[in-house]
């Protein structure tokens, strides 16, 4: 969707806050927030529902609040989503019938599952790739799709292809609860063919793009 | 059962906009206490995460994956070739590194990762991104003026010098290899780990210094 998290090349923001916004976690809630957000709390979402739920905010509380608070708010929408929680439960602030405790777990098997949460998006895939290394495409102009990862600044543009990654689960269905793989590139745009004649020649932004999004150019 | 219907969704924040109060800490301690009463988390694990991720997990790790990078050339080219598979060497596999690119600097080429749709990061080598890669400043601006960022971080980039930024729109994460500064000759892996800086494997830092250690 086009909505207001599609940040990539929009003016207007200032200096990035180098100084200032240096410590991963600068209040104790970030740190609370992360763990939560680790264990699972909504099972049956998806990474790119997720995603997509964090699209859906409110567009003037996405630009103004912090990356945390914007993941505590999606979550509450996330298990209301999902029935786990009702709106009711929210703004009473507790349940009135708490289910039994979750068993505590303790550091050493918190490291354990962070190895074994090593996985990656592959899946196998039968079509061969439409697009060699080398390949010269363009992205699409438009994308009508609630959700996906080819932002605006990089559509109806033409790059290269330098990477084949095989087959991954492609973003837009993942957000609808859909398990498709297709094909994932890396494709290169030189600085000038993204953002005009004045810009660094030897420059250039690569991204990570599903074979849907693009044509042979 | 999530509905995954993008419209349904929006209108629930929209409530939640009307009827919550929006302060950070408040939603945070909201979605904890409904998240234990509901038998989903226990308080005490809370605390082992962010004990995992304040002391255990960290950019220390890709630390020491740079620092073997430069002494160990058979280490640095499995690195470059499947960067995934290089880490499990130390065990730093596990959260959002299930599939991790190495890029390296050289004299003609810098490299720079971003985020631009939300903030991926590969957080079980680099640990808890900071705020600034999260920034809607850093995330607008590094893929449109990559070298006046740069300058903000005090990096001059020479204009013959190559900058690639890498928006990390799939599930590949990116650790930027900085190159070995001068002066650091014989030293050992754990001497070497120690000048490598967070910001240089994101790529807003391109000159290691060497003083003090």
């Amino acid at each position: 969707m086009d909505g207001i998290h599609d940040l990539g090349g929009k003016q207007g923001f200032g200096p990035v806050p180098v100084a200032e916004g240096d410590a991963p976690f600068a209040q104790d809630w970030e740190r609370r927030m992360w763990a939560l957000s680790r264990e699972g709390i909504c099972p049956t979402m998806t990474l790119d529902w997720f995603r997509h739920g964090v699209e859906l905010m409110v567009p003037g509380d996405y630009l103004t609040f912090s990356y945390f608070q914007k993941w505590a708010t999606n979550f509450l929408m996330l298990m209301v989503d999902a029935g786990q929680i009702t709106l009711q439960d929210l703004e009473r602030g507790y349940l009135l019938e708490p289910a039994k405790p979750a068993r505590a777990k303790a550091v050493e098997e918190i490291l354990e599952q962070v190895r074994r949460a090593c996985t990656d998006f592959s899946v196998p895939e039968d079509a061969p790739p439409r697009f060699a290394i080398g390949a010269a495409v363009r992205t699409l102009r438009q994308i009508d799709h609630p959700h996906t990862r080819l932002p605006a600044y990089a559509r109806g543009v033409q790059g290269r292809v330098i990477g084949h990654h095989g087959a991954h689960l492609l973003p837009d269905d993942g957000a609808h609860g859909r398990h498709v793989g297709q094909h994932l590139y890396t494709v290169a745009f030189t600085a000038p063919d993204l953002w005009g004649a004045a810009a660094n020649p030897r420059d250039d932004v690569t991204l990570d793009l599903w074979e849907s999004y693009l044509v042979p150019a | 059962m999530s509905t995954f219907d993008s419209k349904h969704a929006a209108g629930l924040h929209r409530h939640i906009h009307s009827h919550l109060p929006s302060d950070a800490a408040l939603r945070v301690k909201a979605l904890e206490s409904l998240a234990v009463e509901k038998g989903l988390i226990a308080p005490e694990t809370i605390d082992a995460w962010v004990e995992a991720y304040s002391d255990h997990i960290g950019p220390m790790r890709g630390a020491k994956v740079v620092a073997r990078s430069w002494v160990d050339p058979a280490f640095r080219a499995r690195l470059l070739e499947n960067a995934t598979e290089a880490i499990k060497e130390f065990g730093f596999e596990g959260n959002a590194t299930g599939h991790l690119k190495a890029v390296e600097n050289t004299a003609t080429a810098h490299n720079m990762v971003v985020c631009t749709l939300c903030s991926c990061y590969p957080f079980s080598i680099l640990g808890m991104s900071p705020a600034w890669y999260k920034s809607a400043a850093y995330r607008a601006r590094a893929v449109r003026e990559p070298r006046a960022v740069l300058a903000e971080f005090g990096v001059d980039l020479p204009e013959d010098v190559a900058l690639r930024v890498w928006d990390s729109t799939a599930e590949l994460r990116y650790l930027v290899l900085p190159q070995r500064p001068a002066g650091t000759e014989g030293w050992d892996e754990d001497r070497l780990a120690a000048i490598v800086t967070r910001n240089s494997m994101i790529g807003t830092e391109r000159v290691l210094a060497t003083g003090g250690t």
